[in-house]
């Protein structure tokens, strides 16, 4: 603070201050209630809550669906932007609109969508159920719905960081003697991998909290195809606000260790490749 | 050879932006692409490097045709203008990327790293990353990777672009010593002649995806052929002169200059004059001057700059004049003179002051096209004329200037010209009805090339090459050469042969088409493509000229050639330029 930078801003102060009361009064503050909501349980009717059987299998469902789906975003995500920084093409600017759809539909919408699509009478599905593919009522549909939402975070993310890495890096790699598939690993996906993680915490985050599009085409039977979201929602109407705030608070704090964890990775690998370099 | 380009053509949407280079570049030379951006120059490397394919041509490296070589497989090191460095790696990782691609051992990677790394002045900066390096060295750590896998060609893709003056002058030095100690063959590509100048054993300079000329850095500066490389290499001044057997003249007075002119043909002509500042006398008096007196000025502007001092003449007018070939009329004519500080103490001058001026040495092209006269039998034809956007681009590309004449009896047989003047240069008619009559009446009162422009004339995207009497090859070769240097087309000749010719007798037109392209390509400069024909010859040239717009037709003929008989039809259309080559041009470009 000793050095007072003239800025065009008003100076450190006001900003940290904005910064500080934005994030209490929207994060911290209903999260703290949350907590203490939880914490105004007793210990065993805690336990009772956020061990049941029900409650493990929404976890599973949650969490390895928004991790399969996220997975799945990095992918075609990547593709995806890669398809629409390099090349030109009529309808890329359409294309490149269409990938923010999944952001501005209300996500009941796109849970209704998905279903007439691929319910057993849906316009795919009613062919592949006699494949013996059911893709609605069970953790694949979960799925198919989180990768939609989560996908415009992948692409949004990576595409920037695509477009910097220039041509040239890829010339020299060339004439350097380099193929197509050494340069892609050694050069385009340490430059987006950053970016890439970024996308992919995003699409994680989001897909964990989805409630919307998931629940229309999931089926909802306790203990197979039912999200922690949803239950929560049932605990609410049962009027168990204690319960609900219980459930809330284990995904609180999984998420939070799932985000750190992934954002640890990040800069440890960054500082690992910088040393190895050495 | 180590670099051999043969024919090598690129286009972008139609448009040849590499347009029929060849070139051939000896073992360990250093060679210099020089041209302005938009020249195809950095298009041309990258086709030398494998990164761009080429639609026509071959590449050699090496005596090995490496037309249809992916870049990996060239073996070439390429350094581009922004470095491209891999930003996530260390220098060390960097220079030994190339090995690692080729699974040298860690030792050995270390090893030609060092060896590298002191090459370009560079030691113990190994773990660095290139964000914690300046312009200067980032640029020489490009250099070391793109040497790490000894290749057998290095390519700089204008490798000072980014840097500040005195960097710039130091990476020189460097690139220049490496490219000496380690006798690679080294293409540079640059926009900066200086530069060029100061690098190069030979120059090529480029100019609408052409390869103009090719020559030694002062051979290229003392006698360029074109106005292109005179104007871009250094500043020059452009006077119209006449060449007759006595020798060069500016106006009536000859000059007393030391001339270097090509081979005079029998007739006198219109020719372009090359005089460079530093050449160009000052002095009180016309009696005070050393060298040969030109004419009279009036100094209008002076800029210091340093060793030189910079000035500006205004020309006189009147009788003594010079004729600036790039003066159009409403712009005053200047002359760009330089002088030393020896020649300044000498003779202090002010602005404003009338001065002498003389000339020590000047240099003749050897270009057969010197300046444009519209010729029109009235004032609204001819305006008309002077606004075809093909007559303005190639005035403007060729710095040359275009004038009016009117004559009123344009065409009528018997009568005689306006004052009973010449046709120096070029004349420029319009295309009507009879327009071959016209063009007749103009070679008979010694016009030596006809320009006919239909309305709306836009600068050619293809230019078929083709003379009536074998008499007009060269000169027809020369005036093509010539337009092909300031349009970006590409150039065919067209040999015609009668239907009925026997077939023993059909290699004999091959040979006569092989011929010319090679006389073309070895006096001239010039890549063509060429195509035999048998038919009528009007006939077969306007169904090819009708095939697609944007065609242009150059026609040699002599005086027997019988034009209005002849090719009437073919001028008298009305939809494609035409122009009509007669003069006998001996010896030189």
């Amino acid at each position: 603070m000793a050095l007072r930078q003239p800025n065009v801003l008003p100076g450190f102060g006001l900003t940290f201050g904005f910064t500080t009361f934005f994030l209490s009064a929207l994060v911290l503050l209903p999260l703290a209630a949350l907590v203490l909501m939880a914490a105004s349980m007793q210990w065993s009717d805690f336990l009772h809550v956020v061990l049941s059987p029900r409650a493990l299998g929404s976890y599973r469902l949650s969490f390895g669906a928004s991790f399969l789906a996220a997975g799945i975003n990095l992918v075609f995500g990547f593709i995806i932007a890669w398809t629409l920084v390099r090349y030109e093409f009529p309808g890329r600017k359409i294309i490149d609109a269409l990938i923010d759809m999944p952001f501005a539909l209300p996500t009941a919408v796109s849970g209704i969508a998905l279903t007439t699509v691929f319910a057993q009478n849906g316009w795919i599905g009613r062919y592949l159920e006699p494949l013996g593919i059911q893709i609605a009522y069970n953790w694949i549909g979960v799925t198919v719905a989180l990768t939609l939402i989560g996908m415009p975070f992948v692409v949004r993310s990576v595409q920037p960081a695509l477009l910097e890495v220039q041509r040239d890096l890829e010339d020299a790699a060339e004439t350097l003697g380099a193929g197509r598939f050494y340069v892609f690993h050694r050069i385009i996906l340490p430059t987006v991998l950053p970016a890439l993680l970024t996308g992919f915490t995003l699409a994680f985050a989001r897909a964990v909290g989805e409630y919307g599009s998931v629940i229309f085409i999931a089926g909802n039977l306790p203990m197979k195809t039912e999200i922690t979201p949803l239950l929560i929602v049932i605990h609410l109407e049962e009027f168990d606000y204690k319960g609900a705030a219980a459930l809330g608070f284990v995904m609180l704090v999984i998420s939070f260790v799932v985000l750190l964890t992934i954002n640890l990775l990040q800069a440890w690998g960054r500082r690992r490749h910088v040393q190895s370099t050495r | 050879m180590s670099i051999t380009l043969d024919q090598v053509t690129k286009r972008y949407q139609g448009v040849p932006v590499v347009n029929d280079v060849s070139l051939d570049i000896g073992d360990g030379e250093f060679f210099v692409l020089l041209g302005p951006s938009g020249s195809g120059k950095s298009t041309l490397l990258r086709a030398i490097a494998g990164l761009s394919g080429v639609d026509h041509g071959r590449i050699s490296l090496h005596g090995r045709d490496v037309t249809h070589v992916a870049a990996r497989g060239r073996g070439v090191g390429l350094v581009f203008q922004n470095y491209a460095l891999f930003r996530h790696m260390t220098v060390a990782d960097n220079i030994e990327f190339a090995l690692r691609v080729r699974r040298v051992r860690a030792g050995e990677r270390r090893k030609r790293r060092q060896e590298l790394l002191r090459l370009v002045a560079l030691e113990g900066m190994d773990n660095r990353l290139p964000a914690q390096l300046s312009g200067g060295q980032q640029q020489r750590v490009a250099v070391a990777r793109a040497l790490a896998h000894k290749p057998e060609v290095l390519l700089l893709d204008e490798p000072f672009g980014a840097l500040d003056a005195k960097i710039r002058e130091e990476l020189r030095r460097t690139i220049r010593e490496v490219q000496r100690e380690l006798r690679i063959t080294t293409v540079l590509v640059t926009h900066d002649q200086e530069e060029a100048f100061a690098m190069a054993d030979r120059i090529g300079v480029m100019n609408l995806g052409r390869l103009l000329e090719v020559g030694r850095p002062h051979e290229l500066y003392t006698r360029p052929a074109t106005r292109f490389v005179a104007t871009f290499l250094g500043a020059a001044n452009l006077i119209l002169a006449r060449q007759t057997k006595e020798g060069i003249h500016f106006g009536n007075r000859a000059v007393g200059a030391r001339v270097a002119a090509p081979v005079h043909g029998a007739r006198d002509h219109e020719v372009v004059a090359v005089v460079r500042p530093e050449e160009i006398e000052v002095a009180p008096t016309r009696e005070a001057l050393s060298s040969g007196y030109m004419c009279q000025g009036a100094v209008d502007e002076i800029v210091f700059t340093g060793a030189l001092e910079r000035m500006r003449i205004r020309l006189n007018g009147g009788s003594e004049s010079l004729s600036l070939a790039y003066s159009n009329g409403d712009a005053e004519p200047y002359l760009e003179v330089t002088r030393t500080q020896h020649e300044q103490r000498a003779f202090q001058v002010a602005r404003g002051q009338t001065v002498s001026i003389g000339v020590r040495r000047i240099h003749v092209l050897p270009t057969p096209l010197s300046s444009f006269t519209v010729c029109a039998p009235n004032e609204g034809l001819g305006g008309m004329l002077t606004q075809q956007p093909l007559l303005i681009e190639l005035a403007t590309r060729m710095k040359t200037r275009i004038s009016m004449r009117i004559e009123s009896m344009l065409g009528v047989p018997g009568t005689v010209s306006a004052d009973g003047a010449e046709f120096p240069g070029t004349t420029v008619i319009a295309s009507q009805p009879d327009v071959a009559h016209q063009a007749e009446w103009l070679l008979k009162r010694g016009a030596d090339e006809i320009l006919i422009l239909p309305n709306h004339a836009t600068p050619p995207q293809k230019v078929l090459i083709h003379w009536a009497e074998e008499a007009v090859r060269s000169a027809t070769l020369a005036v093509s050469a010539s337009v092909l240097r300031h349009v970006s087309a590409e150039a065919v000749y067209v040999g015609i042969m009668p239907d009925m010719t026997p077939s023993a007798q059909r290699p004999h037109g091959m040979r006569a088409l092989l011929d010319a392209r090679s006389e073309a390509q070895a006096v001239h400069g010039l890549e063509m493509r060429t195509e035999l024909r048998f038919g009528d010859v009007a006939h077969e040239l306007s169904r090819q000229l009708g095939e697609t717009p944007g065609q242009m037709l150059i026609l040699g003929v002599t005086e027997d050639s019988r034009l209005v008989e002849r090719f009437g039809a073919l001028l008298e259309s009305a939809r494609w330029p035409v122009l009509i080559v007669r003069r006998e041009h001996e010896g030189g470009l």
